[in-house]
């Protein structure tokens, strides 16, 4: 493989890597308060307040049954908008952290779920404040759950990212596509999967690692 | 310490409105522990969650230690459950949290300095035996520890009550016993209220100086432990009650007819309870020695409530019907509680 091949290559694993992250950074950033408010809002529970509840959840499910693709043109103006271009990378982290905001609500508002209520009542009890429940209680009693579907969301942003090419966002996907597919290198075809793979299978096992020593269950 | 008006607690659900409590008074004192029994269902829980408000009532006052908690708002309230611990069935302890951590928490809500914290925590692990668990995780513990931990977080702010809700009802006979003599242990040491409820009567009997019955969102029946348990009134009240004492005549008895009048040729059949020191007392000896007649006795029983003995005998005197009727007011003057059951005829029982 020649030197400029090797150069691409690795220019598309940092715009794959950055993508990922600052969108998993920023979808992480809204997506846990917003699956927290998800669930204490529900009936019965803390901040029990349905009409916003049922808000969020109907903008939560409408976010998350558009196809990706689809989402990713349909927000051109708010990309324009936000940093101002809808081409390359940086404007590729709009659509996916706008994906993958609402994958995180709703997996954080199921790892909360989980938390066995009697706990949250015994707070209560000793005196804590709805504040005080969701850090004390609801984020540390769920942790092991909410990193192993941060983890899942990451490798989801992964795949996501491959289809930023289609506006220009780079990224290992995009290679794949321009070289490997539309210029029949089936060696840059491999070697991207290949990559692709790998990537994958650290961010699980290091979000397994992580789960794993956090719970003590 | 507590008191309770005229609570009612109505819920709205799906399948239409849920009357969990009609009109509930109690009243509890400083120090005492105070026992409500009740089937699932009866509303004992909703009853005890009351208490610390973690059910608003639907109608009316309740007061602990003086403050009438049903008219503070959130804030207020949360300072005043600070003052009132609670345990559970099922222990609710944090599992992300080790045993000193879970015993810190209550102490970190009441915003107390680092060192305050570990002086206090390492006091609570020495008062409930687990200081070699601190930094265990619960589910590394067994299910009395759990409990021990829970009874340890719950005292930490050094409340004025302690509100059990079946606290024992998940443990084994053993466990039961050794989390309810840490409980008698507290309430001694710091004068503690206790509240606790249960559907088991051993643990009211252990440990309980005022028992109150609930069935159907109602008290029933309530008093002294020993007078419910003497003189229980209501069917429900005896049911719990037959589990741990025997009221019911023995089954030999249903094969006998009984008379209720003597007839010349009758034995006398009696059922005597004693209550406290009068089973201190030789009454059936000394009655055999007074008038010419035997006894035998065919059942017996005797049990205590706490410290306090109390027994029932059952037994079939033979004699001149003169001397029996004459021993039978002699034993009223005694201090005991008396039925007659019936007479049989002599040699009509194949036993005695």
């Amino acid at each position: 493989m020649s030197q400029e091949m090797l150069v691409l290559l690795a220019k598309s694993l940092w715009e794959t890597t950055y993508m990922v992250a600052v969108s998993s950074f920023i979808s992480a950033l809204l997506g846990i308060p917003l699956g927290i408010i998800l669930v204490t809002t529900n009936k019965g529970h803390i901040l029990e307040n349905a009409p916003l509840n049922r808000i969020l959840g109907a903008i939560v499910n409408a976010t998350r049954s558009t196809p990706f693709i689809i989402l990713m043109v349909a927000i051109i103006p708010v990309t324009r908008l936000l940093v101002g271009t809808s081409i390359g990378t940086n404007a590729a982290i709009v659509p996916l952290s706008i994906a993958a905001i609402p994958f995180v609500a709703r997996i954080v508002e199921s790892a909360l779920k989980e938390v066995d209520y009697g706990v949250i009542e015994a707070a209560q009890a000793m005196g804590a404040s709805p504040r005080e429940i969701i850090t004390k209680v609801l984020i540390p009693e769920s942790l092991p759950a909410i990193v192993l579907g941060l983890t899942l969301t990451i490798i989801s942003l992964i795949g996501y990212s491959a289809m930023a090419g289609a506006i220009g966002g780079g990224g290992l996907g995009d290679l794949a596509i321009r070289y490997g597919y539309q210029r029949f290198r089936a060696d840059i075809m491999l070697i991207t999967v290949v990559i692709l793979i790998a990537q994958v299978q650290i961010v699980q096992s290091t979000g397994d690692y992580i789960s794993n020593r956090l719970n003590k269950k | 310490m507590i008191t309770l008006q005229d609570i009612e607690k109505v819920y709205q659900s799906d399948n239409g409105t849920i009357h969990a409590l009609r009109g509930v008074n109690l009243s509890v004192k400083q120090g005492e522990i105070f026992g409500i029994i009740g089937t699932s269902g009866a509303g004992k829980s909703t009853l005890v969650r009351c208490i610390n408000m973690l059910e608003s009532p639907t109608k009316g006052i309740v007061t602990v230690d003086g403050q009438e908690l049903t008219s503070l708002n959130e804030q207020e309230l949360r300072e005043q459950r600070k003052k009132i611990g609670m345990i559970f069935q099922h222990f609710n302890l944090l599992s992300s949290r080790t045993v000193y951590q879970n015993i810190a928490f209550p102490l970190e809500l009441a915003k107390r300095s680092k060192e305050e914290i570990d002086k206090e925590v390492l006091h609570l692990l020495e008062l409930v035996g687990l200081s070699d668990k601190k930094d265990q995780y619960p589910a590394q513990l067994s299910g009395g520890q759990k409990q021990r931990v829970g009874i340890a977080r719950a005292l930490a702010n050094h409340p004025k009550v302690l509100l059990c809700d079946e606290a024992t009802s998940a443990l084994d006979p053993q466990t039961t016993k050794s989390i309810l003599e840490l409980l008698k242990d507290i309430n001694r040491k710091f004068q503690l209220t206790i509240v606790l409820i249960t559907h088991e009567m051993q643990v009211i009997k252990e440990i309980c100086n005022q028992v109150a019955v609930i069935e159907g969102g109602k008290i029933i029946e309530q008093g002294k432990v020993i007078d419910i348990f003497t003189q229980p009134q209501s069917n429900t009240t005896k049911e719990f009650i037959s589990s741990i004492i025997n009221h019911n005549l023995p089954d030999f008895f249903k094969e006998i007819t009984l008379a209720s009048e003597p007839s010349a040729d009758s034995n006398l059949i009696l059922r005597l309870s004693f209550i406290g020191h009068s089973t201190e007392e030789p009454v059936i000896s000394s009655m055999i020695r007074r008038f010419a007649i035997d006894a035998s006795i065919l059942y017996g029983n005797i049990d205590h409530i706490q410290t306090i003995p109390f027994g029932t005998l059952i037994v079939e005197l033979s004699g001149e019907q003169a001397s029996l009727q004459q021993a039978l007011s002699y034993l009223k003057t005694r201090e005991l509680g008396i039925e007659v059951i019936g007479y049989v005829a002599r040699n009509a029982r194949a036993i005695g």
